[in-house]
């Protein structure tokens, strides 16, 4: 299947008759080095790609390995971008190496993403060809595909034509091959997404848990680094199976933490989890989601989910979005729910709606060591952190502008972090005092805080928690500070662009009510995570992480009495609010569960 | 010659001050009735000739153990309100060992912190009793502008607590955040002191301060905000400005959009939303501030491209290095709508679209090649 899907041969009838073309997708190459598979912005970009994050340091080739079912003379573009053009050499550069010898074109170096001239190779069809990417900077060069041509035509660059070339090329049916049913399937494998499928998994479920990651934990996870805040609530036991203890963001301890997370849910024998595997989309019929396909990240390999009930858990709302739900980005105006706080004003809730939300943060860290060690210079990082000198980055580096989505722009704010990060770190190293620190850990994943919110039934407001209001289905509970942030420069144009600040309103215990936990408009949708059903003040407090994993398991166990009498999730308010509350009450207690008995 | 030894003279004054402090003799403002010159360490902009007269307010701030202290308010010749003030006396306590506090503070009139006044009898000390220097009494300045400072939200013994060190890996340096933020933010050794201070600075007393001049507002002191260097007055004043004042006070207001903080652009762009279909030609001195304003308000301006002349259209044409990628875009998909593209724009477009300095220039490209 792999091979099938990583090397793929066509005959051009039509415009070149006889030509031989080959693609090579870099997330599917036998060995990726030291270089790292990205699906961050799949959407974006069409592709998984790999992404050279060397910190630095060049890191290993990459190398795999293809057949050619014709010897000749080939053209080969690779797919890639140079992600800080302008009057520097690009940051990101590499070379492409066939059999023996190192292709001359330093790739890595064209603005935008699109294809780049690598040259031309003569390729014999009885050995195997040997392709390797060769990083020279270490810092974020990346390879999409590389794509072999006896015909020199470059192949489209723009992402609708690329999409359709890819797909005549890979001759993929629309549909996956492989079908999977399931009583519930958990998109996100968040600490939202895996409070749901140990939730609904304990009550009998059959869950699908799919995530585009190797670990679970989301912004938990060793790869992120931030430690879980909040509160337990009803779901102290489930959430200690996932939760991480308060170190520093940025602590390596989190590696701790994600051993415990990753064995506690795959010890559920009916969780099916599904770990490299990214949803690309979601279809509803008469308001109801039917399926949702899932990709192989590595492999290209597809399969075709359905269930019954469905969690969108991606923090992005992807599942919603394509379904067709409901949702809202952006802040929204002082007046459409009265969110004021005098003390910030403007701050805090506009006088009219805007684009704005929370940023999204990058962790890093550095150690100190023995002996003198080099950075490079870094002279494309330097409009962005300017003077700013720091050696660890902390969850107030964090980045947002109005003219991003925090959805659709994701790759740009991520570049933008990393040039923050490497030029106050080169200013840093400046100094005498730090001439023994080594960069030690820089996150190559965007930590978001806020995207697209879904609409269910109840938006859940800042005056829902500044009141405390009480619900008769108000199964999430939280008494943290209701905490939103914005970007310093708002205030002071002197301030780096990637500092925030947060605003703090300390107010009683608040709750969230079970019908901010599924789509008003798509009957079977559950949702948990940032993406709940929110204004944008109303998600300062909730969106942290054990807050978020109640929302989870609430959805968890919702589904499971949906389960049991064959209704939407909507009904579960209308008709089951009794037995749901007694079975959430029910559940704090350690049992063992029917799959491990 | 002389003028580079008067500047390393001046240079030399102010290193000297920040170290041992003010030769000057610093001004005991408990007693004083009247100002005639700023409080020593002050946000506000003070005009020379400046003369303010105190009077009393029923406003008071409870101390433990000492009890009330008065907030005064300071009026200028015309009677105008322009500050407030309380004099202070309040114990500190670290460790059992307790000491009184002595400071003059001042607000502005919406209740946010405006200075303060050293006590030439009492100055304030550290936790091993040596005095502040001129530089701690900065920092506390520094600390008391700050109104969302993490002594906020944080008791006093979260903020001494030291975090457990990480163990594994080495990442040794990731220390707490929250010490680290605190120790960059107080004086040295005074942690106590700063911590009293800032909850006095902005306690309770900000609202009943803010209701206090809400009483006696008037359209003059909108007016005096709004011409302030201060950005929560003009803030204030343009929450408050009717259309009609907006009118009025339009050449102030265009300036401001230059000037002012992003918070204030975009307030104003968002305020002037209407007056974009109806007052094209007015709306100008907006359009000519696009090279110079951030980008979230740029982007704020640029939603008002359809009603721009053609004027305005051409030379953002002529200036698409300063906009983002997403800015690029919007502003070409308004081109893609227009009937016909003048060839002035076009040929404006060519020249982005062929530079190699642009990192956008491809969006242009892409652009022309569709649009050809």
């Amino acid at each position: 299947m792999k091979k099938l899907l990583i090397v793929t041969l066509l005959l051009f009838s039509s415009i070149s008759l006889f030509a031989q073309d080959v693609l090579v997708e870099a997330e599917s190459f036998d060995n990726p080095g030291g270089w790292l598979v990205d699906p961050q912005f799949v959407e974006q970009m069409g592709s998984p790609y790999l992404n050279a994050h060397g910190m630095g340091k060049p890191v290993k080739n990459a190398s795999t390995k293809v057949n050619f079912n014709k010897s000749g003379s080939y053209h080969i573009w690779v797919r890639t971008m140079n992600w800080v053009p302008g009057e520097w050499e690009a940051p990101g550069k590499f070379q492409l190496k066939v059999n023996e010898a190192v292709l001359d074109t330093v790739l890595g170096t064209r603005s935008g993403w699109g294809w780049q001239y690598a040259g031309e190779t003569k390729i014999n069809k009885k050995n195997e060809t040997h392709i390797e990417l060769v990083d020279l900077t270490g810092f974020n060069g990346r390879c999409d595909a590389v794509y072999f041509s006896t015909n020199k035509t470059t192949p489209p660059s723009s992402p609708k034509k690329l999409a359709a070339w890819r797909q005549e090329l890979a001759a993929e049916p629309n549909a996956p091959e492989e079908l999977k049913t399931y009583d519930l399937v958990v998109v996100g494998g968040g600490l939202a997404g895996c409070a749901a499928a140990i939730a609904g998994a304990e009550q009998g479920l059959k869950v699908a848990l799919i995530h585009d990651r190797p670990v679970l934990g989301g912004n938990a996870s060793e790869e992120i680094r931030v430690h879980t805040e909040g509160i337990y609530g009803n779901f102290e036991r489930i959430l200690k199976k996932i939760d991480t203890k308060h170190y520093p963001n940025g602590s390596a301890e989190s590696k701790l933490d994600q051993q415990k997370r990753d064995e506690n849910v795959k010890s559920y024998d009916n969780i099916d989890l599904f770990l490299n595997w990214r949803a690309y989309d979601a279809i509803s019929e008469e308001n109801s989601v039917k399926y949702v396909d899932a990709r192989q990240t590595f492999t290209g390999e597809r399969k075709r989910f359905t269930a019954t009930y469905f969690v969108d858990s991606t923090g992005d709302g992807w599942i919603g979005f394509w379904a067709g739900a409901e949702f809202s980005y952006g802040r929204e105006s002082v007046d459409t729910y009265g969110e004021y706080w005098e003390e910030h004003g403007e701050l805090w809730s506009p006088k009219e709606a805007d684009n704005a939300v929370m940023g999204s943060s990058v962790l890093w860290g550095s150690k100190d060591t023995d002996s003198p060690q080099s950075f490079p210079e870094v002279p494309w990082a330097m409009p962005v952190s300017k003077d700013y000198a720091e050696v660890n980055g902390e969850w107030q580096w964090e980045f947002s502008r109005n003219d991003l989505s925090q959805i659709d722009d994701a790759e740009e704010i991520r570049d933008h972090m990393l040039r923050a990060i490497y030029g106050s770190f080169s200013n840093a190293k400046k100094d005498e005092v730090n001439k023994n620190r080594k960069l030690e850990w820089v996150s190559y994943l965007v930590g978001k805080r806020e995207s697209r919110r879904l609409v269910g039934d109840h938006i859940f407001t800042f005056n829902d928690a500044k009141e405390g209001r009480k619900f008769p289905d108000g199964v999430v509970i939280e008494k943290r500070a209701v905490d939103v942030h914005y970007q310093t420069v708002l205030e002071d144009e002197k301030n780096p662009d990637f500092i925030s600040e947060a605003l703090f309103y300390r107010g009683p215990q608040y709750y969230i009510p079970y019908r901010s936990l599924y789509s008003k408009n798509i009957s079977n949708l559950f949702m948990a995570g940032r993406n709940f059903s929110c204004s944008h003040a109303g998600l300062g407090g909730p969106r942290v992480m054990l807050t978020t994993g109640q929302m989870g398991a609430a959805v968890g166990y919702a589904a499971s009495l949906c389960k049991k009498y064959e209704v939407m999730p909507r009904e579960i308010y209308t008709g089951y609010l009794q037995e749901y509350l007694d079975l959430i009450e029910e559940q704090k207690y350690e049992k063992i569960p029917t799959s491990k008995k | 010659m002389r003028r580079l030894a008067l500047g390393i003279l001046l240079l030399l004054t102010h290193l000297c001050e920040a170290q041992f402090g003010s030769a000057v003799a610093f001004p005991n403002s408990s007693k004083k009735t009247v100002l005639d010159k700023s409080p020593e360490f002050f946000v506000l902009n003070w005009k020379q000739g400046t003369i303010l007269n105190r009077s009393e307010t029923p406003m008071e701030i409870i101390v433990d153990s000492v009890g009330a202290q008065k907030v005064n308010i300071f009026r200028d010749n015309s009677d105008a309100p322009v500050l407030y003030s309380s004099n202070i006396i309040t114990p500190v306590c670290a460790d059992g060992d307790c000491r009184l506090m002595h400071i003059t503070l001042y607000w502005t009139l919406l209740g946010d912190y405006a200075g303060f006044d050293r006590s030439s009898e009492e100055p304030l000390t550290k936790h091993d009793h040596d005095e502040f220097l001129f530089s701690d009494y900065w920092k506390l300045h520094e600390l008391l502008k700050d109104h969302n400072s993490i002594l906020k939200r944080r008791a006093i013994d979260e903020l001494v607590t030291k975090p457990k060190p990480s163990t594994i890996e080495g990442v040794d340096a990731l220390s707490g955040a929250t010490i680290k933020e605190v120790k960059e933010s107080v004086v040295s050794g005074a942690l106590y002191s700063c911590y009293v201070a800032w909850h006095l600075v902005h306690g309770d007393i900000k609202d009943q301060i803010k209701a206090f001049t809400v009483a006696q507002q008037t359209e003059q002191m909108w007016i005096r905000m709004l011409n302030s260097e201060h950005t929560n007055y003009q803030m204030y004043a343009l929450e408050n400005l009717t259309k009609n004042q907006y009118d009025t006070n339009f050449s102030r207001i265009s300036t401001l959009f230059k000037s002012g903080i992003p918070l204030v652009r975009s307030y104003i762009i968002k305020n002037l939303a209407d007056s974009f279909s109806k007052e094209p030609n007015k709306m100008q001195p907006f359009w000519d501030a696009l090279p110079y304003i951030d980008i979230n308000t740029r982007s704020l301006l640029l939603q008002h491209i359809d009603t721009a002349s053609e004027a305005t259209v051409t030379s953002i044409s002529g200036q698409l290095s300063v906009l983002t990628k997403n800015q690029i875009r919007d502003f070409l998909s308004h081109l893609e709508n227009e009937t016909k593209i003048s060839s002035e724009i076009l040929k404006n477009l060519r020249a982005f679209a062929d530079s190699s300095k642009e990192k956008n220039s491809y969006l242009v490209v892409q652009f022309l090649e569709d649009n050809s």
